[in-house]
């Protein structure tokens, strides 16, 4: 399968700072990845140059196989939103949309579907700047899918969204990528992506330090898995028995150290055991994240 | 065509433009009804006296420049200039419609200013009884100069909007570079100053004081600055990141 999204030995220098260093990934179709940092890892960098604003200083980036400005009428094939503030304060939401239609030759009907699909067509004649944060982020995905994309490219879409809108979006992405289409998600936030990605790309001083499924990484680091059994004895001594080391917390449930829910819920299944919950730890997880990115500049 | 349509839309859909519309028709009726009500019939008996007092609708020129200079400078102050530049990755094609649409904006400007000069003009010196001494070529080359002059000035807006892309640092430079820096070269050099854009564009419309270039001189000299300052902007828009 060709890949959507490929960086090839992909670097940028800012005068005397690296921002992006040799980093090469690929991305295929139909999935949502995150892809993740530290504030000042390069990943901002990354996808402007994916996206043909920034020149690489070496290396290459692709989309669909090509450089973004070498595609034909790239908009009806990748939608991105960069930053929430990207509108002129004095034009309403909808002729912002029909500046960019215009561009690419779609009707002022599209503009009112994507309006539509992003719940802004209420408010969409009003001028931008009586718009809340949470409605510019729609506005901004609203722009991004107006030309139908098969990519959604985002950079940190869930900074400054209340949990209402953090979820609308989960659920905007997994809709949108559950017929094939590709996402590909910036967060300087494991938690805030974790349970919207199937898998990571995870940057640091602009080299990429992972590239795997969530469960890989938390496997290969040493998550912790919290299971809660009504036989919950019987669970601890079969963990034991398959080498998993697990320790009983204070409400009824076991942690079990350095291993994954699918491998505990097996173990379970093969004991012939009933389990309540199963859930990989979010602090965990984010500790993965700050282990894997807490390294200095090389 | 489609990134032009782009761009004349963004002309229409915000209050910039159609402030710089209303200061321009103010200033320009504010001037003409003052001095053509209160210049002593003494000062206005030459056709050179006319034609001094009926050109001031070339200061259309100094609004389209600001009107060109949005077109870009917007773009970086608000951040549009991502979505842009992701919808139309060509940047000669998002030039080139940038330009066309500070032509075609700084034509509306000059219609309205010159047109507004000149109507009202003449229509005070009509009441006042004063006669009209001003051949129809001189008119017609009045008149075409400034609206041509005024949409090249357009063009020299959007270009200094490429190159200076802070909104109030370009500004500032066109207006130091118009009211000032020309002025002073003008003073003390004039046979270098008649060849810079204000001056030379002063000169398309014909023969007006201190005109130094012919009409047709004074016309490509305009269009030559506005042709370098365009491939400038043109080479830093395609050189720099979009960031």
């Amino acid at each position: 399968m060709p890949y959507v999204v490929q960086g090839q030995s992909l670097s940028k220098r800012y005068g005397g700072v690296l921002a992006v260093d040799d980093l090469t990934f690929a991305i295929e179709a139909g999935t949502i990845t995150g892809f993740l940092g530290p504030n000042g890892a390069g990943k901002s960098t990354t996808l402007r140059m994916l996206l043909g604003l920034a020149k690489p200083t070496s290396g290459h980036a692709k989309v669909f196989g090509s450089p973004y400005d070498q595609l034909e009428t790239p908009a009806l094939r990748i939608g991105a939103v960069l930053e929430a503030t990207d509108f002129h304060p004095g034009r309403s939401g909808r002729d912002h949309l029909r500046t960019l239609s215009r561009a690419v030759g779609l009707p002022d009907a599209r503009v009112d579907e994507v309006l539509s699909l992003v719940e802004l067509q209420d408010a969409s004649r009003r001028r931008v700047k009586g718009y809340s944060l949470g409605m510019r982020q729609r506005l901004g995905l609203a722009a991004a899918l107006l030309g139908n994309p098969d990519l959604l490219v985002l950079d940190e879409p869930a900074n400054g969204l209340d949990p209402e809108g953090v979820r609308w979006l989960r659920d905007f992405l997994r809709d949108f990528a559950s017929g094939g289409r590709t996402v590909l998600i910036s967060s300087h936030v494991l938690a805030e992506v974790a349970q919207t990605v199937d898998q990571v790309l995870i940057i640091n001083h602009g080299r990429l330090v992972a590239e795997s499924t969530l469960e890989e990484l938390t496997a290969r680091v040493g998550a912790v898995v919290r299971v809660q059994s009504p036989e919950l004895d019987q669970l601890a001594d079969a963990l034991q028995r398959a080498g998993i080391v697990a320790t009983r917390t204070n409400d009824h449930a076991l942690l079990a150290q350095g291993t994954t829910r699918e491998r505990v819920g097996d173990v379970a299944h093969a004991a012939g055991l009933a389990i309540y919950e199963l859930l990989t730890e979010g602090s965990s997880l984010e500790e993965v994240f700050l282990d894997l990115t807490s390294g200095e500049a090389p | 065509m489609n990134q032009l349509r782009a761009e004349l839309l963004k002309i229409r859909s915000t209050r910039t433009t159609i402030g710089l519309l209303v200061g321009l028709i103010a200033l320009a009726l504010l001037f003409t009804i003052l001095t053509c009500t209160l210049t002593p019939v003494s000062q206005l008996t030459t056709e050179q006296d006319q034609i001094s007092l009926l050109s001031f609708g070339s200061i259309a020129g100094v609004f389209a420049a600001l009107a060109g200079i949005m077109l870009f400078t917007s773009e970086y102050r608000f951040g549009t200039i991502r979505p842009t530049s992701l919808f139309n990755p060509n940047r000669n094609r998002l030039f080139t419609s940038k330009i066309t649409a500070g032509v075609l904006s700084g034509l509306v400007f000059g219609v309205i200013g010159e047109g507004l000069v000149f109507s009202i003009g003449l229509m005070i010196l009509k009441i006042r009884g004063i006669p009209t001494l001003m051949t129809g070529a001189n008119m017609t080359e009045l008149i075409v100069g400034a609206i041509i002059g005024t949409a090249l000035w357009g063009a020299i807006g959007v270009a200094v909007g490429a190159i200076v892309p802070n909104q109030v640092g370009a500004v500032i430079s066109l207006l130091a570079w118009g009211f000032v820096v020309e002025n002073l070269v003008f003073g003390f050099l004039p046979k270098v100053g008649r060849f810079l854009p204000v001056h030379a564009s002063d000169s398309m419309m014909g023969p007006v004081e201190n005109k130094l270039l012919s009409g047709v001189a004074g016309t490509a000299a305009v269009v030559a600055w506005a042709l370098v300052l365009a491939i400038a902007g043109l080479a830093l828009l395609k050189r720099r990141d979009v960031s």
